[in-house]
């Protein structure tokens, strides 16, 4: 296990950043959009290889799925709601309880289901990422004793929110510029101002919500059916 | 999805009429599909040259139209107005190029910010209408075919899930239908009656959902999931078409790569435009990416002159 989170961490923070070194340097002008899709789709390249080669079995399987559906069905249910996600709720309490991969696959595949039925763009594989990722995310702090409070739940929700905004937001501004540019960065991130704040306010809707009832069936469900149990 | 269907009942029946002489761009082999968007929304998003951002977004609607127009006509109506705006606000963004025009607050506004600001929005325009058509051609089927091929697990999670969205929304009216005749009805009462409501179905579901993985887990075990030499049940043929259309891009494709790399499609706007001479390099260019790009429109045209001929003849 140790072994493959260091391949992992290689890819993450080696091959990346030399990605994008290679990348700028090589089109001098700053073809930022598409630089940074590969990047985001080779971000994501170690956690759906070392699951695709552990083998998951059935039951693992099915309970990631379990959380992806209601996860979308949710999105669906609020769309009329801009900003209104409860994807990273989601996500984040797969990642608690399940631990980091189970919470990372929740998140993307949730991404890519919801655009399956929505309709794939050029977010698609942004939206993978940073579900996935703050599904990982959660996933670590879940091994900690910091989750078990309300007002951690809610940070967590608050920053999550502002990360995936932020992140979004850096798509926004790279698509239009084909370069990274501050100053629109800020203003990005301003007019995007009432979305994070949906993110973040959904976000901790849902995890005050359903942390409890469906964290607690998680539980219940790893420890009588021995799902997950390496982590 | 309704169209698609149209689409391919339509193309079956030609098919059994004339043979497998006939055969339209949704029905080709999903990678031929993916193998063309990708190298079209690539090059799309790779481009600035005024000339081949022009010939991609014109292909990009015509493709659209041909393939869904109330879908077409629906993103459009929101997104032209969106672009425009965003194309008008660049030049108070960037006060980089030569030619100005006035001064705003002692910055100047340049006739290349605000050409960029339209190229700019022209090319996301075009990459949303290339995904427009590509939803429509690539089905779930195909794409979880095409997935399954570089990650079969992700590929399976992926159909898992999408099977189960329908299964939950059914047992979420059978809870709730159950949850009303003890007296817990989601729909009336107060606000916090209600809400207390939702979360109890949303809660039996989820507690069922789950219970009902394991079993059928059980059960995907229990048929040989994970068995060795398992294959897949699929309807996609990898015929002579298929063969002649990929090479077609592939050779295409390769071609913008290298002249890409020889610096002919290159383009600047900042800190003034780049003259586009009319010269082999050129004119070699811009024929053969609009050829790449037109490679559907191409095959849809001649599907549909043959539909027309086959319907007055007989």
């Amino acid at each position: 296990m140790k072994k493959k989170q260091l391949l992992s961490l290689i890819l993450l923070f080696i091959v990346i950043p030399l990605i994008l070194i290679v990348g700028v340097t090589l089109f001098n002008d700053g073809k930022y959009t598409i630089i940074s899709i590969i990047v985001v789709l080779i971000a994501c390249i170690p956690f759906f290889l070392s699951f695709e080669r552990r083998k998951p079995n059935a039951r693992e399987i099915l309970v990631i799925a379990v959380m992806s559906a209601i996860s979308v069905a949710g999105r669906a249910a609020f769309a009329w709601l801009p900003g209104f996600k409860p994807v990273t709720a989601f996500a984040a309490i797969t990642g608690f309880k399940l631990g980091p991969e189970a919470g990372f696959l929740t998140g993307a595949v949730s991404a890519i289901t919801s655009n399956i039925l929505f309709g794939q763009g050029p977010w698609t594989p942004f939206q993978m990422f940073t579900w996935g990722i703050l599904g990982y995310a959660a996933g670590l702090l879940g091994k900690t004793f910091l989750m078990n409070y309300k007002a951690t739940l809610i940070v967590y929700g608050i920053i999550a929110g502002v990360l995936f905004s932020l992140i979004m937001d850096i798509w926004t501004v790279m698509s239009y510029d084909g370069s990274f540019n501050w100053t629109r960065y800020f203003a990005a991130a301003g007019t995007a101002l009432p979305f994070t704040f949906m993110y973040a306010l959904s976000n901790v809707v849902f995890l005050l919500l359903m942390y409890k009832p469906i964290g607690d069936k998680l539980e219940r469900i790893k420890v009588k059916y021995g799902i997950m149990q390496h982590h | 999805m309704a169209t698609a269907f149209h689409y391919s009942t339509v193309s079956m029946l030609v098919r059994t009429l004339v043979g497998d002489e006939m055969k339209s761009f949704y029905d080709y082999h999903p990678f031929v599909i993916f193998l063309y968007f990708f190298a079209v929304i690539g090059l799309t998003m790779f481009y600035m040259q005024p000339v081949l951002l022009i010939i991609s977004f014109s292909a990009s609607i015509i493709l659209a139209l041909f393939i869904d127009q109330t879908a077409f006509f629906k993103t459009a109506k929101w997104l032209v107005p969106f672009m425009f705006i965003a194309a008008l606000i660049n030049p108070l963004m960037t006060h980089d190029g030569e030619l100005i025009i006035l001064y705003v607050n002692h910055r100047p506004i340049t006739v290349e910010a605000i050409v960029f600001g339209f190229a700019m929005s022209i090319m996301l325009l075009a990459v949303i209408f290339w995904f427009t058509s590509f939803n429509k051609l690539m089905s779930s089927d195909k794409f979880l075919y095409l997935f399954g091929k570089i990650s079969p697990a992700v590929a399976l999670l992926i159909s898992v899930t999408m099977r189960l969205i329908p299964r939950f929304i059914h047992q979420i009216t059978v809870i709730a239908h159950a949850q009303k005749t003890i007296g817990m009805d989601a729909t009336s009462g107060s606000l916090w009656q209600r809400l207390r409501s939702l979360m109890r179905i949303i809660s039996i579901l989820i507690s069922w959902a789950l219970e009902n993985a394991i079993e059928t887990a059980d059960s995907m075990k229990a048929r040989g999931y994970g068995l060795k030499n398992r294959t897949t049940f699929h309807l996609f043929k990898f015929d002579r078409y298929d063969g002649i259309v990929t090479a077609c891009i592939s050779v295409l494709f390769l071609m913008q790569v290298m002249m890409s790399y020889l610096n002919w499609t290159h383009f600047d706007y900042y800190p003034t435009f780049t003259a586009i001479e009319l010269n082999t390099p050129t004119i070699l260019v811009v024929i053969s990416y609009t050829i790449l790009v037109c490679i559907p429109i191409i095959i849809e045209i001649q599907e549909a002159l043959k539909w027309r001929s086959l319907k007055s003849t007989t």
